[in-house]
């Protein structure tokens, strides 16, 4: 049995100057190649749990720590988080804070640069990130005269270039426009797919992570309520509900048939399997 | 939101001879410069530094934007000269050259003023032409090469371009509080709004250290660099020539004190001197209103 | 004075509409890019608007003519009446509200019963009004905890929750959300998508730019699309959103459910469902019809 690149043993956090633990006793394992979705109220411990897995929590935050994290076979806590930058990767929720170069080839060079890679494989490097996300040509440009969804793919060339197992995204797509939106969770979906890249990524937008999530984990209050298949998770509407969550719209009208009694089928978590199944109970019906 | 803010490079792209130059010579043809002027006194050297820094434009290919850029020297110059005529920096006795009114009018000022301007040209001219020929990224790259500490080069570069984002965060945090009755434009009014800016620029901060550590990126150990740069012959020739022209220069007035400072024999007449204060008070006092009007008028 | 004469609108026309914009046209100063190409909208007193569009389209344009932050280079805006050409911001606020999408740009005092206070003091309010007020939107937003706090130190959402509740202090009686939901969690825009239907109910004009499709179609009743500086739909949510031409062209994408119901019983004759309550009920309903 493959070993899971993700491993958290009873893992409880607090930040400095708190009280009560952002994170609770978390265990969980993630296989290599999973594309995980982790959803939440405000406050229940995600991004905690996103910044735990490369070290930021607890090297650069500090605070007090228990349990284990092992990522790609390494202990957490033991390596300063530029090092843990080789195997996980991450990208945040505001494209425009994570820019600080002059042009865009320079801001995927960063890691680079710090890494001592000589100039051939870094130019090669950077130019097979861009290309990756689909920003061929961009090398000299400004990254902050990029749109969102421009400048939130710069970030993700970045950290590929430091060819990282694991790809974390914390609300990637909070702060753009429909178009954004969609070329970032386009852009994670192929990763996942494509290049067999495990895929984390924390967000409230449930209709997506329901179309390309093999997985999803519910946290509530610090810690894990949930954790399972997608349809397996979804469908547990009335649970999802009490925590104050979203289904797929798509789940929910099944709910709603389902409590009536209409809905025999299995239960849909996106689009295409509600229209089958709708369009097979009329026929029926009608 | 994403209102497109633009990096702010003073870079004109191109590739001319003084573009290819590298970095670090352009930085040391800066110093010689400075240098050079500040310590000479002698006009034909400082103007001729200056029309050297305009050759060196034209080669460039960036004279247009210089001439804009330089526009500066407009207030200086009539302002440097108003006030130098009237009470000149040099030791006394001075020289009155001409009355009006109650005002005396001092010959040697109008030449030190001129060596003042001098000096503020040649050097200007000179920086403006090397930074509109040089990628800042360049530019950073040669600091380093400088052995300028690691930290301060990034900050430095940081900073400047964070400049155009804060001129943006203001805009928008003046026009929430306008939006919500705030009144008065006085400064006092004003500087409560700064709060959200700061916090912002704190918040940014905090977010891209932490997106920087994630991606790698670590101040200490060996680094290589994406962006290169080649030294070339010329570049080692352009260098080295630069600072033997200014050692000679300086030399060679040290050795000849009349060459040192001109002012014992360059006399200006009377009419001159009058001439000459007469123009530089009057643009010095049309540009001053000019910028009162328009800052009025903005409110 | 010379610009009066210049373009020509009244300063002041009677009418009950709340917004009027004629022939609106923006071009940023640098004079190279057309923000707004000659809008023409009028808002009803009272009504519930959705802006969509992508980033650029000239959403955030049209809201700053709307409340003076930028002033149209040709075309006139009028605001309850008022033109706002040769008026302030300030002057404006009174009328129109503004919650910008980023609370930070808006919070700066010591504490959040502060920062409710300052909108309505700056535009006179009584002392005794604004003390209710303030209760008011404290007890609706559930800020009760948090009254003494610093702006910048309760979390983000509620935060963005206090920016809302500091412009609603002022009363205005229209007001414009910038993203209202953006960052936010399902719990926290349930919160906004009530307040919405509240201010409707007391007769308040809201214009709400989103990219939130769900919370739009559940909420608006009307829906205004804009791409490349111009209104290219303004119709109901149900219209906007079945428009399936309009929405690839504007790069948008209507709410999962509707997309349901677009494949299902719409061509049935069923409706172009804008909730899974909606359409939960309609196939209900052919189910029981089918039965008998």
């Amino acid at each position: 049995m493959p070993e899971p690149i993700v491993h958290f043993d009873s893992v409880t956090y607090t930040y400095p100057g708190t009280d009560s633990p952002a994170l609770s006793g978390i265990s969980l394992d993630i296989m290599p190649g999973e594309y995980v979705g982790v959803i939440g109220l405000n406050g229940a411990g995600k991004t905690t749990l996103g910044l735990s897995l490369n070290g930021v929590v607890p090297t650069m935050l500090s605070g007090r720590r228990e349990g284990r994290v092992i990522v790609g076979g390494l202990a957490v806590e033991e390596y300063p988080v530029r090092e843990m930058a080789k195997i996980v990767g991450m990208v945040f929720d505001n494209p425009e804070f994570q820019m600080s170069q002059m042009t865009c080839a320079e801001e995927v060079a960063l890691g680079l640069e710090s890494a001592g890679v000589d100039f051939e494989t870094m130019r090669r490097s950077v130019t097979e990130a861009l290309n990756l996300v689909g920003l061929q040509g961009f090398e000299e440009r400004s990254p902050l005269a990029l749109s969102g969804g421009q400048q939130q793919r710069l970030a993700i060339a970045a950290v590929l270039a430091m060819k990282p197992q694991v790809l974390v995204m914390d609300e990637p797509t909070s702060n753009l426009d429909p178009i954004g939106k969609r070329e970032v969770f386009a852009m994670a979906a192929t990763l996942n797919q494509d290049y067999g890249m495990t895929v984390i990524v924390i967000e409230h937008e449930v209709e997506v992570l329901a179309e390309h999530a093999d997985r999803i984990i519910v946290m509530d209050g610090g810690r894990i309520v949930l954790n399972g298949g997608s349809a397996e998770i979804f469908s547990r509407v009335e649970e999802l509900q009490e925590l104050g969550l979203r289904v797929p719209e798509a789940t929910s009208l099944a709910h709603l048939l389902g409590q009536k009694g209409h809905w025999k089928a299995k239960t849909p978590i996106n689009s295409a399997e509600a229209v089958r199944a709708v369009n097979e109970m009329l026929k029926v019906g009608a | 939101m994403s209102m497109h803010t633009a990096m702010p490079t003073s870079l004109i792209p191109g590739t001319s001879i003084i573009h290819r130059i590298h970095p670090v010579t352009k930085i040391l043809w800066v110093v010689v410069y400075v240098i050079l002027a500040f310590t000479t006194q002698n006009v034909i050297i400082l103007y001729g530094m200056a029309v050297f820094a305009i050759l060196m434009a034209l080669l460039g290919g960036v004279f247009r934007p210089l001439l804009k850029a330089a526009y500066l020297i407009v207030p200086i110059g009539s302002s440097l000269i108003s006030l130098q005529v009237l009470a000149p920096a040099v030791e006394q006795p001075w020289t009155p050259i001409a009355e009006v009114g109650f005002v005396t009018l001092y010959g040697d000022g109008l030449y030190f003023a001129l060596v003042l301007l001098g000096r503020i040209v040649s050097s200007m001219l000179l920086s403006l032409v090397m930074v509109m020929t040089t990628h800042p990224s360049d530019l950073f790259l040669a600091f380093s090469k400088l052995k300028i500490p690691f930290t301060f080069n990034f900050m430095l570069a940081m900073t400047l371009q964070l400049i155009p984002v804060f001129q943006r965060e203001v805009t928008l945090v003046l026009s929430a509080q306008k939006s919500r009755g705030m009144k008065g434009s006085g400064f006092s009014a004003v500087l409560p709004s700064f709060i959200p800016v700061f916090v912002g620029a704190v918040e940014r901060v905090q977010q891209l250290s932490i997106s920087l550590e994630s991606r790698g990126f670590g101040s200490s150990g060996n680094k290589t660099s994406y962006r290169q740069v080649v030294a070339r012959i010329q570049d080692w020739i352009y260098g080295v020539g630069g600072v033997t022209v200014m050692i000679g220069l300086m030399v060679y007035s040290i050795l000849q004190p009349v060459w040192w400072n001109l002012s014992d024999i360059i006399f200006f007449s009377p009419q001159t001197v009058l001439v000459a204060f007469s123009v530089s008070v009057t643009v010095f006092t049309s540009v001053i209103l000019g910028a009162l009007y328009i800052s009025f008028r903005k409110t | 004075m010379s610009r009066r004469a210049k373009h020509g609108f009244p300063a002041q026309i009677e009418t009950d509409l709340a917004i009027k914009v004629e022939g609106a046209h923006y071009v940023y100063p640098n004079g190279k890019v057309i923000a707004l190409s000659e809008v023409n909208l009028e808002v009803k007193q009272g009504e519930l608007l959705g802006v969509i569009g992508q980033n650029g389209s000239g959403k955030t344009t049209l809201t700053k003519l709307l409340n003076r932050l930028l002033q149209p280079s040709a075309g006139a805006v009028y605001v309850n009446g008022l033109l706002t050409t040769d008026r302030t911001v300030q002057e404006m606020s009174a009328h129109i509200g503004y919650v910008f999408q980023n609370p930070n740009h808006q919070l700066f005092a010591r504490t959040v019963k502060d920062e409710l206070e300052f909108g309505p003091r700056n535009i006179g309010t009584s002392e005794d009004d604004i003390a209710q007020r303030v209760a008011e939107a404290v007890d609706f937003f559930g800020l009760g905890e948090y009254i003494d706090e610093h702006p910048y130190r309760v979390s983000f959402p509620i935060r963005k929750l206090v920016g809302i509740a500091s412009v609603i202090t002022m009363k205005p009686s229209i007001i414009i959300l910038d993203e209202p939901s953006t960052g936010q969690d399902h719990q926290t825009t349930r919160v906004i998508n009530s307040l919405m239907r509240r201010l409707a109910e007391d007769g308040t004009t809201v214009i709400c730019v989103s990219h939130d499709m769900p919370l739009l179609a559940d909420v608006v009743e009307r829906v205004i699309v804009m791409r490349n500086a111009e209104i290219v739909a303004d119709a109901t949510p149900r219209e906007v959103f079945a428009d399936s031409e309009l929405m690839l062209t504007t790069n948008l994408q209507a709410p999962q459910i509707t997309n349901i119901a677009l494949k299902t019983v719409y061509p049935l004759g069923g409706p172009i469902a804008l909730t899974p309550q909606e359409l939960a009920a309609d196939i209900e309903l052919r189910l029981r019809k089918g039965k008998y």
